[in-house]
């Protein structure tokens, strides 16, 4: 019993990294009409950059976090400038091939730039270290089991919301976000209304970059190495998420990118939970599956997501 | 055939009095899809066999050895299972290319669909001990079922969302596979030497696989020029006007889904042959995202309407690392330096073709949508007008 709040709150570093990718793959989705298949990639280079500020240059673990989004920020805006204001007019598909022929030119590049050294890895523990225990429950065997939630948890989640507060309330009641806002609607027209749709663009590719950067630096600690793929499966959870809550708004794949890893970690619990009463082995492996199966019946019933505004066709 | 199709069999050929010669048949027949397909399967296998001939001990005791260093530095029986790999992925990329370039649809969920065909392997092969026809046969019956179920969900949905839906089915899949630990891992270890020699092992699995490779080329060809392919292509350019005009989308959708499943699959099938052990949990595996998205990327490369183009790509994608550019690589290092290029400079060698192949990507798909297939043939009209400028120059205008 223990378990069910022991691993959603172990889960909490995970939606906090899911949550990120997912508003910077929204934001780039809404701007510049495409799925960004090299959000892994480009967050997985603000892991580098991070990694190898403190490992080799000494920099103090706060100092290389803003450093790492810097970078992200100025890569990302840099990728948007060079090839998607060139590409603006190819088709939807096109853009997304776009995206994938960077995914091989970022994941070349990388350990060329850091010294062909491939993974890396950085403890920040020693900042934020132990746990806070929040309870006691008595598990089946009639030991005490604690419920704690590790500090880190709590720091990043404390971090994550007040980044994503700070992204929405600029979308809401800052210029930026509404332009943002404008060119996600209507590209064309929110040109002819006077909107520099590039720095626009450039802008929230740079934004979703630093996101990338931060939700890699959450998650390089509890990764065994930083590799080039090590976002790949947060990639993937982001656009599921993003599709369950609909791109037509910015909160809907945010909320479902909470809901998503919670879910999961819940079904790890209930599986846990079955393992020990019936002794039926390794059924926990599973819970990933049944998650994504549960959201993709979610969808099929739903197909413009749960968030999400039905578009009319014109004929 | 009945006696009116044989009065027009001349017609239907496109056979008149004028091009009944021998150069026009000829001619005729190496423009036949069919045929081409036939040559280079042939020209394929006698490649692999000349080439492990040329290796087998009693030929190369013949060869002095300077040719044979040199020989040994062009091609080797190794490279034969890097074509194979080519193929094998090539036949994934044909179904890929029937999807996008004539149904309009886009599907990530390849490298799920090739677990499919790894692990019918295992379980009909290796726990079972049947032979390969029945690994076959369940691995296209559960492709055909998974191919319906995508299809199905796409009637809901499209676009990009689809795309991404199968990109999820296929991490559903995947997941699947490495959830229980006693099969995350297939093996399954091909024995070809029995049917010429442990020389020759290379070079028929090879040809096994060229077999596969040609006849899915030629059914998917057929499939394209017939009824069914039009049909496609209608909805690949618009479903409303399609309906319109009395075509099922459910039909044809479910259909092209159906063939793409079933060739991933089938190419997982071959793929065991190849590779003899394979771990789901890999993220640089036949069953990750960057398979699926390597195999887009080949299609696009090689054009997205075209079967040649698909295997050109794929060639690009997996072949031109190990089998060109490691090799010239190996030449320029023997030539200039006289000795091996160190582990370093291989490194920087595999980064650059990493790199080159994602900027290839990129410039395709921003400059040149219809891929290398566009641009060649563009080309072979640009130089077909220039031969008839210059024959207008000498000439004269052609007065018809």
């Amino acid at each position: 019993m223990a378990g069910f709040i022991n691993t959603p709150l172990a889960n909490l570093g995970s939606m906090c990294v899911t949550a990120l990718v997912t508003l910077a793959i929204t934001l780039i989705f809404r701007t510049s009409f495409t799925t960004n298949f090299a959000q892994g990639i480009i967050s997985a280079f603000g892991a580098y950059i991070a990694s190898c500020a403190i490992t080799k240059w000494g920099f103090p673990v706060f100092v290389a976090l803003p450093l790492s989004m810097i970078v992200s920020m100025l890569m990302a805006a840099f990728v948007d400038v060079v090839l998607f204001r060139r590409g603006r007019y190819v088709n939807a598909l096109s853009k997304q091939i776009i995206t994938m022929g960077l995914i091989s030119v970022i994941t070349g590049l990388t350990p060329v730039i850091f010294n062909e050294v491939k993974e890396q890895k950085y403890e920040i523990n020693p900042i934020i270290s132990g746990s806070q225990v929040l309870g006691k429950m008595t598990n089946s065997a009639g030991a005490g089991v604690p419920i704690s939630v590790t500090n880190a948890n709590l720091f990043w989640v404390a971090v994550t919301a007040v980044v994503i507060s700070l992204i929405f309330i600029l979308l809401r009641y800052s210029k930026w976000g509404l332009s943002v806002r404008a060119t996600a609607s209507n590209e064309y027209v929110a040109g002819m209304m006077g909107i520099n749709t590039h720095i626009v663009t450039a802008v929230s590719w740079g934004v979703a970059g630093a996101l990338g950067a931060l939700a890699a630096f959450i998650r390089a600690p509890e990764a065994s190495a930083v590799s080039t793929y090590f976002m790949t499966d947060y990639q993937v959870t982001a656009f599921l998420a993003g599709i369950l809550g609909g791109f037509g708004t910015f909160h809907g794949p945010v909320i479902c990118a909470l809901i998503l890893p919670m879910a999961e970690g819940l079904i790890y619990a209930t599986l846990t939970y079955i393992t020990e009463i019936t002794g039926m082995q390794d059924l926990n492996n599973w819970s990933k599956a049944i998650v994504f199966l549960i959201a993709l019946l979610i969808i099929f019933i739903k197909p413009q997501g749960i968030f999400g505004k039905k578009v009319e066709k014109k004929v | 055939m009945n006696r009116y199709l044989k009065k027009n069999y001349a017609l239907f050929n496109k056979e008149t009095r004028a091009n009944r010669g021998l150069i026009d048949g000829v001619k005729r027949v190496a423009k036949n899809p069919t045929s081409q397909y036939l040559f280079f399967g042939i020209v394929v296998c006698l490649f692999g066999f000349l080439v492990c001939t040329v290796f087998s001990r009693d030929v190369k005791a013949l060869i002095p050895k300077d040719v044979f260093e040199i020989i040994k530095m062009i091609t080797g029986p190794g490279d034969l299972t890097d074509f194979a790999t080519t193929f094998i992925f090539g036949i994934a990329a044909i179904g890929f290319c029937l999807l996008m370039g004539y149904s309009g649809l886009a599907s990530l969920g390849i490298g799920g669909c090739i677990g499919i065909g790894t692990y019918s392997v295992h379980f009909i092969m290796t726990e079972a001990g049947l032979p390969i026809i029945f690994a076959l046969l369940i691995a296209v019956g559960v492709a055909l079922l998974v191919g319906l179920v995508v299809g199905f969900i796409s009637l809901r949905i499209e676009g990009i969302y689809l795309v991404i839906l199968t990109l999820a089915l296929s991490e559903i899949l995947r997941t699947v596979y490495s959830a229980v630990p006693k099969y995350a891992t297939v093996t399954y270890y091909a024995d070809f030497s029995g049917v010429m020699g442990l020389e020759y092992e290379n070079a028929v699995r090879l040809a096994f696989i060229t077999v596969f490779l040609v006849v899915i080329m030629i059914i998917t060809t057929n499939l394209i020029k017939s009824p069914t392919g039009r049909a496609m292509l209608a909805m690949k350019n618009s479903t409303a006007a399609a309906q319109a005009m009395g075509i099922s989308l459910i039909k044809y959708r479910l259909m092209a889904f159906v063939i793409c499943t079933a060739y991933a699959a089938l190419a997982g099938v071959l793929y065991m042959l190849v590779i003899p052990s394979v771990t789901a949990t890999d993220p640089t595996g036949p069953y990750a995202l960057i398979t699926s998205l390597n195999i887009l990327a080949a299609v696009i490369i090689g054009g997205y309407k075209s079967i040649w183009g698909a295997l050109f790509g794929t060639f690009i994608m997996w072949g031109l690392e190990k089998v060109v550019f490691l090799k010239i690589l190996k030449i320029f290092f023997k030539v200039f330096y006289d000795g091996n290029p160190t582990a370093e400079v291989q490194n920087t060698v595999n980064v650059m073709i990493t790199v080159f192949s994602g900027i290839l990507v990129i410039i395709i798909a921003m400059y040149f949508p219809g891929g290398l297939a566009q641009l060649l043939t563009e080309l072979k009209f640009k130089i077909s007008k220039l031969f008839k400028k210059m024959k207008e120059a000498k000439y004269g205008k052609d007065l018809g």
